[in-house]
Parts: C-alpha cells; structure tokens; sequence
C-alpha cells in the first residue's frame, strides 16, 4: 500500500514572535497508484510540504502516514520514497550510470543486476547515448532525465517530483510532460508532483491540489477546479487569462435575480437553480467571477458590451481586452477578429457561466 | 587597409606598455631570487667584498653541503617539517568539521556571529599574545621547547582560516546533493563523506597549503619557545650571522634548501590551488 496520508500537519520554522507558519492544518489523502499536483505560487508551502512527506524537514504537529504506517519519526532512508529534486542533484563525480544505479548500490544490490535495471531505465528514458558522461557535460534536458531515472529505478512506495521542469524551455517541457504521463501511466506508482505553473500541473494529474498561504484552497480534478473553484483565489489562479472579478449587489427584478456591477452599467441575470443557493447564502453584495472563454463575440443578443483598449493577437486565438464603466472585462475570440481599439463589440454570457462568490471570505456561493 | 592598421598600432602600443611593465615587474620580484642563488654560490670572500659581483668569480657548490656542518641543521628542516605536517593535518581535520557545521547547521553551530568571532581570531596582532602564550605553554607537563607546543600554538592562527575557508567551500556545495544521498539511503556521514567531501577536496587541497606555509614559515614564536631540543629551520638562519661577520652564502645557500618543499608543493598541487582560492569549486 502506498498510498498518503498527511493529517493536521503544521509546519513552523522558528519560534516564538519571528516563527513563520509555512503550512497551517494540512488535511491531504493521495490514494495508492494516483498523480496528484500540488499547485500554488512561490512562498505558498508547497515545497515544506513536500519536503515533510520525504522526511528532510520535521513535522512541527500532525501526522503523515505511508499506507497504514506512520511516518513522522522515519529518518529518509527509512521510508522508501524517492525524490526529483529541481536542482536535479546528480552526484558530479559519477557518470550517468553510477548515478541511476546508486540507490540500488546502496541497498546492496548485485553489479551485474544494477547494470541490467540502469540499462533498461536508460532505454526507458532515452539515455543510453549518455551513460559513461559525467553530470556537469549534459545538457538540462538530459540532467533532468537522468535525475527522473536515479529516483524510478528502486521502485518506490512514493515518487516525488519539484518543479522538476521549472529549468527546461517551452519544448523540451512538452516532450518531458508526455514523457513523465507516459511514465506513469506504464508504472502507475504514486507521484506528488509540486509545481507553480499550472498548464504542468492541470496536464499531467488526475486531482490538483491548489495551495496558498500556507493552507490547502482546494482539492480537485481540472473540472472541478475550473468550473468550480472553491473560492476566487482559486478562480484567479486556474485559467489563462485569468478570471475578472467585479463587485455586484443584489437587486431583484420582478421576474428575476440580479446582480448589478456596482462601477458599471452591468447586470448579471442569475440563473434559476442558483437562486436557491443565493437565498441561502442571504446578504445582497458579492463578487462576480467571469472566465474569459466564457464571453463569446456576437452581433445579436449581446448581454454585455464594451469599448475595445487592446487586440492581442496569439497565434490560435486573441485576448479582447474591454472596457464598460470602470470595469475592464477580457474575452476570447477567433484569431482572425479584426476589431481595433475604440470599435464596440457585444458578448453573450450564459448565467451558467457566471461564478458568484462571497465578497466578503471569498468563498464560492454558487 | 589604412584604417585597419590604425587600430592595430594603437595595440601594439599598449602591448609594448603592457610587456615593459611585466619586465620591471619580473625584475622587482625576481632580482631578490636571483642575488640569493649567486650568493649562495659565491665563496665567503666575494660575499664580503666592497663592490658586490653579480656573476659568482668561482662557484663554490661546497655551500650547500657545508650548511650541514652543524648535524642539527639538518634536524631542524625535519623539525619544521613535523610541525607544520602535524599542525596541517590538525587544522584541515577540525576546521573541515566546524566549517561544516557552520555551514549547514548555522543556528545550532552559534550562529553567523561565533563564525566571524572565530574568523577574528585570526585578525590580531600574534605578538600580542607572545608573552601569555610562553607562560601558558611554559606551565605544560612538555614545557614550550617541545614540537607539541608549535603544533597547538599554530592552530591558534591556522584553525580559524581553515574553518572559515571551509565554511565557505561547503556553503557552495548544493545541498540537494546531500539530502539526494539520504533519500538514497545512506547515513548523514557517508552522504558527508562520499558526496560532499570530494566536492570541497580542491578546497581542503588549498587551505592545506595555506596552513602548512604559515607553519612552516613561522619565526617569531619558534624563536622564542623552541631552540634546545627542538629546532626550527627558521631559527637557523639567523645562526650564520657571528659576532664578526655574516656568512652570507651560508645563509642563502640554506634558505634555498628550505625554499624547496614549498616550491615543490605548489608546483604539484597548483591546479588545485588555483581552483580552491577561486572559492567557486562546484559551481560551473
């Protein structure tokens, strides 16, 4: 069994007024087999958590287990995980294959059979060109991969990935982020991948942990935490371009709810299965969330429009950047839009399509 | 092809400024050596004459053999060799592990500040401390004329360049490397002693060297402690000067003797030491 188990886990580094809460009551369940990212920006305690789960940094309170196994009190030998690390940390005074067979080395393994599984590895990872070099002459894509090798060839309980990609150009990472799926998919060990860039993280994992300031936000697959960010940290931080957000109050029509922008002549129909959830929540000021994928260009029945300020054209699509009172709203559209600053441009949106959070936490109300 | 020539003479001149300097350079540093060996060479008479040669009349190779009249000057290089050797081997071995310790445990260790107070150590001036330091020794069971009281009295000076210099040569190897080695499965000292120790080795190498000259070079201190059973080459120089005159071939022929270990070190070990004062041993 294999999979892990982090409970209630805290971390502090220092103590007493200078002590600096690096993760705060850690609830986290990565099943046996699962590819799981932890996902969030630099300082938010990704790598604390990582390295508490490998063994390199005390727990400061709670509990991690491997399976059934508590491992809090494990030195890192003890518990039979492996690590990429992004520095990749090969050991420069031995070439390739010394560095992929050394974790069988020091388990006593036999030289014949180390050769037999570095050489298989190397085959795996396409590396066998390269297997009397010595670390400092290859090149990072290489490194990388070598690095991948040294941690896959003792079959660990659990296999741990950081940032391993945050060196490699925009290329090579296409090539290492099929790779590594590929990979896992053929082994289907359990991996914690940590990573603050969220194209690797949402196209490799099965569920995405999202992590900020110390705290877990969310736990999910790319559906839910698209179209179901458990609050506007999450909303902002999933989605390229990212979500506007506009502040609304709730002024209910006759016949219907709305939400209307408080800095522009804009109204937000609600659609009817979220207005039980709206009641519920009761209060009338909220946060309006709109992904820009959401917004489509249309000649007839806009439901909002807009000055254009900026055309970016991006190759298979461009960003229109648009202005109503003093909101200024992003959309995507069809790369061969010609629409120049200045012109008006109208756009539908599906209620559906609207993400209501609290303004106040916030937290998602529907 | 005129106006690339322009450019051309402008380098030459400033090539033929740049030799001219290296010239009086060399010769500011390399006339002392040279008067050295041609003293050595020389008979006692051409020492003392009025208006000095500057080609030995006859060469008298006899000096280097006649130094070693006195047997004990002999013992003495081998004095001077045991100290320093020792006191390296010492120094490397202590200031390895501080320097360590100050660099991956810096809060347990005591902190940036105890480093740089230990760093200080090395900044006083040691004649300040010759007096206390004689009635110190002076009071162990070996008294001050012993090789042991040198080997302590050196790690005054050469344990905190060591421990500094080491502390820096560790703080640039990545620590990934080590913590790469226990998720591998190996013990804290092994991963320090397979890992990271040959990563630090042209470090060790030029901080060996720097440790083993200044002991072997030390005067002032051996002069005063040491003189009866043991004897420092550096106190035996100064014996060929007499009341009445200096034996100056002596002399210099005896200090090229003792000039060759150290030459010999570094011109072994150089490629070492250039890579270890560069203090960027991992990197690049």
């Amino acid at each position: 069994m294999s999979n892990v188990t982090l409970s209630k886990v805290n971390k502090i580094y220092g103590s007493g007024r200078t002590g600096v809460h690096a993760v705060r009551d850690l609830d986290l369940a990565v099943p046996d087999g699962e590819f799981m990212a932890l996902l969030g920006p630099s300082g938010c305690g990704k790598t604390s958590t990582l390295r508490m789960i490998v063994g390199l940094e005390p727990i400061t309170s709670g509990d991690i287990r491997f399976g059934d196994l508590r491992v809090n009190d494990l030195e890192p030998r003890e518990r039979n995980v492996a690590m990429a690390f992004e520095t990749y940390a090969l050991y420069p005074n031995f070439t390739v294959e010394e560095n992929l067979a050394f974790p069988l080395e020091v388990r006593g393994v036999p030289p014949a059979e180390r050769r037999r599984r570095a050489r298989e590895l190397a085959e795996l990872l396409r590396i066998t060109e390269i297997l009397s070099a010595k670390p400092p002459v290859l090149s990072g894509g290489q490194q990388q991969r070598v690095s991948l090798g040294r941690a896959l060839i003792r079959e660990p309980a659990v296999f741990i990935l950081d940032e391993v990609m945050s060196h490699l150009d925009a290329h090579l990472k296409f090539q290492m982020l099929f790779d590594l799926k590929r990979l896992h998919q053929e082994l289907r060990r359990t991996m914690i991948y940590v990573t603050h860039d969220q194209v690797e993280a949402l196209a490799l994992a099965d569920r995405v942990a999202v992590m900020s300031n110390a705290e877990l936000q969310q736990v999910g697959d790319r559906n839910t935490l698209y179209n179901r960010p458990a609050n506007m940290f999450v909303a902002d931080f999933i989605g390229e371009p990212p979500t506007t957000f506009i502040p609304v109050e709730r002024r209910d029509s006759a016949e219907c709810a709305r939400l209307h922008a408080t800095g522009a002549e804009l109204v937000f129909d609600v659609a009817a299965e979220r207005i039980p959830d709206l009641d519920a929540h009761g209060g009338c000021e909220f946060m309006v969330g709109i992904r820009p994928q959401n917004l489509h260009l249309c000649d007839h029945g806009a439901t909002i429009g807009g000055k254009i300020v900026i055309n970016e054209y991006l190759g298979e699509r461009s960003i229109l950047s648009f202005v109503t009172g003093d909101v200024t709203l992003q959309a995507l559209a069809p790369p061969d839009t010609r629409m120049a600053p200045g012109e008006h441009a109208g756009f539908s949106l599906d209620p559906r399509d609207v993400m209501i959070f609290d303004a106040e936490t916030g937290a998602l109300v529907t | 092809m005129a106006d690339q020539a322009r450019p051309d003479d402008r380098w030459r001149h400033v090539r033929v400024l740049f030799l001219a300097f290296l010239g009086l350079w060399l010769l500011f540093t390399l006339f002392p050596l040279y008067f050295m060996i041609i003293t050595a060479l020389k008979t006692t008479a051409e020492t003392n004459l009025t208006v000095p040669t500057f080609w030995p009349e006859l060469f008298a190779f006899g000096n280097f053999a006649a130094v070693f009249a006195e047997a004990t000057n002999f013992d003495a290089l081998i004095d001077s060799f045991v100290i320093a050797t020792i006191n390296t081997l010492l120094s490397l071995f202590l200031g390895t592990l501080a320097g360590y310790a100050f660099a991956r445990f810096p809060r347990q260790a005591g902190g940036e500040n105890l480093a740089f107070w230990i760093l200080s150590n090395r900044m006083f001036p040691p004649v300040a401390i010759l007096v206390p330091m004689f009635f110190l020794f002076d009071s162990t069971p070996w008294g001050t004329d012993s090789i042991w009281s040198l080997i302590i009295l050196y790690l005054v000076f050469n344990l905190p360049l060591a421990t500094w210099l080491m502390m820096v040569f560790f703080r640039d190897a990545p620590r990934e490397l080590e913590e790469a080695a226990y998720l591998d499965g190996w013990t804290p000292l092994r991963a320090f002693l397979r890992i990271t120790l040959p990563l630090v080795l042209p470090g060790m190498i030029s901080v060996a060297m720097l440790c083993w000259i200044f002991a072997w070079n030390e005067y002032l201190f051996a002069n005063l402690f040491v003189g009866t059973d043991v004897r420092t080459y550096t106190i035996v120089i100064p014996t060929f000067t007499h009341g009445s005159q200096t034996l100056w071939n002596l002399q210099m022929a005896f200090s090229l003797i003792a000039m060759i270990p150290p030459v010999t070190l570094f011109i072994l070990l150089r490629r070492y030491m250039v890579r270890g004062l560069s203090l960027g041993v991992v990197k690049g």
